[in-house]
């Protein structure tokens, strides 16, 4: 099963919709995807969860890379629509307060 | 179940998730939780990355044999490879306290499996054996509830 990525920009924001299992095989190219964005540092970015029904410990690192990132710049990293099977897997991890969290894309885009 | 289910897969990425819905339909045909069922496969799948990563070392031409069991309400995942020899002693859990990339595999397992043991008294590799009291977590999630 492979991976889709898309993305989109909206007032200076990018937003990364991610379909597939985010696992080992799947993180090096949901990382290629990102690091780019990082290195840019002009837009925040939103990483939409909604179609991703598993997550493991490499696609929680992935992701972390973007919380660093941020802490870093004066841009945003946020997740939004984590499936409840993802957001357990970050519950358990203890990370759903670490990462700015949002139910929908909207609220998400708000102030990014 | 009667006899342990067993599934060998190469030790490539790809192949994870062939070994998660297996693991995903047995322990469906258990009748356990969904959120437990996620759980059990996050473990094992963990555990099969780090086969991959540490034992064959990124190599994707070997194979990691898997045995699964649930006697009594107790589940039993056994993983067997051939690889690197590592210092299990190494693998412990991270602080959560320090965010940072890597490191959460080994966390994840402690944390959801009763019993996690490695066992490198072989000529070749490790055998991983872990367990978990179905029946105990059940009444603690319904508690939860």
């Amino acid at each position: 099963m492979t991976v889709e990525l898309n993305s989109e920009e909206k007032d200076g924001v990018v937003t990364i919709s991610i379909e597939g299992e985010f696992d080992m095989a799947a993180s090096p190219k949901i990382r290629n995807f990102l690091t780019p964005l990082f290195k840019e540092n002009n837009r925040s970015v939103i990483v939409d969860l909604a179609k991703v029904p598993y997550i493991d410990s490499s696609g929680i690192a992935t992701l972390v890379e973007g919380l660093q990132w941020s802490h870093s710049s004066d841009k945003k990293f946020r997740l939004t629509q984590l499936s409840p099977a993802v957001k357990d897997v970050f519950e358990i991890a203890r990370l759903l307060t670490v990462f700015e969290v949002f139910d929908s894309h909207e609220e998400a885009l708000q102030g990014a | 179940m009667a006899e342990p289910i067993k599934i060998t897969i190469p030790s490539d990425p790809r192949y994870l998730c062939v070994n998660r819905r297996a693991l995903q339909q047995i322990l469906t045909l258990a009748e356990l939780p969904e959120e437990l069922t996620s759980q059990l496969a996050l473990c094992v799948d963990e555990a099969c990355s780090n086969v991959i990563k540490y034992g064959y070392e990124g190599e994707t031409n070997h194979s990691i044999e898997i045995s699964y069991a649930i006697d009594n309400d107790v589940f039993e995942v056994k993983i067997r490879d051939y690889g690197k020899q590592c210092d299990t002693s190494k693998f412990q859990p991270r602080c959560l306290d320090d965010v940072k990339p890597g490191g959460l595999g080994t966390f994840f397992i402690h944390k959801i499996m009763d019993s996690v043991s490695y066992c490198t008294k072989r000529e070749k590799g490790t055998l991983l054996t872990m367990t978990k009291n179905l029946k105990t977590d059940m009444v603690n999630q319904k508690e939860e509830e």
